[in-house]
């Protein structure tokens, strides 16, 4: 019993991560339709420029975390800029943005190594050690579960009072009707794409905390975001962040039945199963 | 009539290097309704969406109150009092009712004229008011057309242009809706430009109308002689 709750807390603090890079990759997906994969490298160099700050700089971890957003955010919009926007004014066919985010993921990660090495890089940062009755955790978990809920009731106060935040809800929903009433999609798109890349240097830092940076790390990040999204339905943020929780509890509770070695493969059947049975996702709501 | 509101002169536009329009030559009065009438694939969506900047025109000019607007982006025109009403149902389906109309709002800078608008499009379609709550796409085709409309004056335009306001509508809807434009044409003062295929119900309600086909313009006047004609109107 002591063990199931403590494979819960692991799949929630697991799934709090998972959540936040489906919130961040989900967002940029359903206002825009690109399937942003270079979204992991950029978490990867995300991660590296807060150990480059904090790390060898010596600098107090929030700075390192705020130059992770800054650097973030820079190469997000850089990559709508420079490579999406320009295929679709060329209106390529949506196979071409998915072809060149994949080579954009290569070059990144490709730019990640040569920069910083290839070597994991770690962060000296006391943590504290908590222990509620049997349950075990530690400072960075408390944090990693803490940014989801802070950036995840932002973001959800954003999208429904604010202006622009209706503005990127109309656009999810219509692009073309959302030009119609006179949105500026182009501006929409640079906001979602800084919003979405703010949100994952979040988890990289955390990340970076808890287990270091490492070149190839963001093929994690992207993909269980991929996941979350899809498992939770397209479209919506609250089904992004609910398949994200999916995705870790399912991922720490099989740990109490499934050999360890299976871990990595759980979040891919759980996608697997999830298109085959329910192809809206889990938690979409009766739309179109 | 008086001074043209809205005018294009020799107005082409198309789809990649294909045109579908070609040298549309309107006039709209201030405070007129002109109906434009056309078969299925004559490019009357592709003229309205090259009018309004959704697609770049090829060729030709658009002028509003005598000032060149070609090309100028969607957001440009409703801020400046041109709305548009896309075909089918040009409302965000997963938004609420009340969202809906906030969003069509979206470009005026003076909220404090939003409620005077909200009453006006309350009166207008009092169904909108009474399901303000309900999902936009939960609501029948009727009440769809009549966010949409509902939706484009919240911005106060002075220039209306309705892309097949009936279409998908039963005959009842469609003189509702129609009656609607009317009124929106005489008391809020828009001058109307509206694209119809359902001739004998839209008709009634033009000052003048404009036939097209395959691209061009083939008649341009008065309703009347059409009006003995609506058999004939029929075969588009
Ligand atoms: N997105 C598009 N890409 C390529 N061709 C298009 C596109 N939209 C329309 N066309 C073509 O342009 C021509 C004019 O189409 P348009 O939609 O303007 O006609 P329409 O008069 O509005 O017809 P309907 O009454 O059926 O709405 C047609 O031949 C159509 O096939
Ligand atoms: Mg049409």
């Amino acid at each position: 019993m002591d063990l199931l709750l403590q494979l819960f807390v692991n799949g929630v603090i697991n799934g709090s991560h998972y959540a936040l890079l489906g919130i961040g990759f989900g967002l940029i997906f359903a206002t825009t339709r690109i399937v942003h994969f270079a979204y992991g490298p950029i978490f990867t160099f995300a991660a590296y420029i807060a150990w480059w700050l904090s790390g060898a700089m010596g600098l107090p971890i929030w700075l390192g975390l705020l130059g992770a957003v800054a650097a973030a955010v820079t190469i997000g919009l850089l990559s709508y800029l420079a490579l999406y926007r320009p295929l679709e004014l060329n209106r390529a066919p949506p196979l071409v943005p998915l072809i060149a985010s994949l080579g954009l993921y290569i070059v990144l990660e490709n730019l990640t190594g040569v920069i910083f090495g290839s070597g994991v890089r770690v962060v000296d940062v006391d943590y504290g050690i908590f222990f509620v009755g049997p349950v075990f955790f530690t400072s960075i978990h408390v944090w990693q579960v803490g940014s989801f809920v802070i950036l995840g009731l932002g973001l959800a106060a954003f999208l429904r009072y604010s202006r622009y935040g209706k503005a990127i809800l109309a656009m999810t929903d219509d692009p073309d009707m959302a030009r119609v009433i006179g949105i500026d999609t182009f501006r929409i798109t640079l906001l979602v794409f800084a919003i979405g890349s703010l949100v994952s240097a979040v988890p990289a830092t955390l990340i970076l905390v808890k287990n270091g940076a490492s070149t190839h790390m963001g093929f994690a990040a992207v993909f269980m975001g991929f996941v979350a999204v899809i498992v939770g339905g397209v479209g919506s943020l609250r089904g992004a962040a609910a398949g994200g929780f999916v995705v870790g509890l399912v991922e720490s509770l099989g740990l109490w039945k499934i050999p360890t070695e299976w871990q990595a493969s759980i979040a891919f059947i759980v996608l697997y199963l999830v298109i085959m049975l329910k192809p809206e996702g889990l938690f979409s709501m009766a739309r179109r | 009539m008086s001074e043209a509101i809205l005018e294009t002169k020799g107005l082409a536009a198309g789809y990649g290097k294909k045109r579908a329009v070609f040298g549309v030559d309107l006039s709209l009065a201030k405070g007129e309704k002109l109906l434009i009438l056309g078969h299925n694939g004559a490019g009357k969506t592709t003229l309205l969406r090259a009018i309004f900047g959704l697609i770049e025109p090829m060729a030709g000019s658009v002028m509003l109150e005598g000032r060149d607007i070609t090309g100028r982006t969607p957001a440009a025109n409703v801020a400046d009092g041109v709305a548009f009403v896309p075909q089918g149902h040009g409302i965000f389906k997963s938004l609420t009712v009340r969202d809906n109309l906030e969003l069509g709002a979206f470009a005026e800078n003076d909220k404090g004229k939003l409620p005077e608008r909200l009453e006006t499009v309350h009166d207008l379609f009092p169904i909108l008011k009474e399901r303000a709550s309900q999902v936009a796409g939960t609501f029948s085709g009727g009440q769809q057309q009549m966010l949409a409309i509902g939706m484009a004056l919240m911005h106060g335009p002075r220039v209306l242009i309705l892309d097949e306001p009936s279409i998908g509508l039963a005959p009842n809807l469609v003189e509702r809706v129609m009656e609607a434009i009317a009124t929106i044409n005489e008391k809020l003062g828009a001058s109307i430009l509206m694209v119809e295929q359902n001739v004998q119900l839209s008709l009634p309600l033009a000052d003048r109308v404009m036939v097209i086909k395959t691209g061009v313009t083939v008649y341009e006047g008065s309703p009347e002689p059409l009006r003995d004609h609506v058999e004939l109107m029929k075969l588009f």
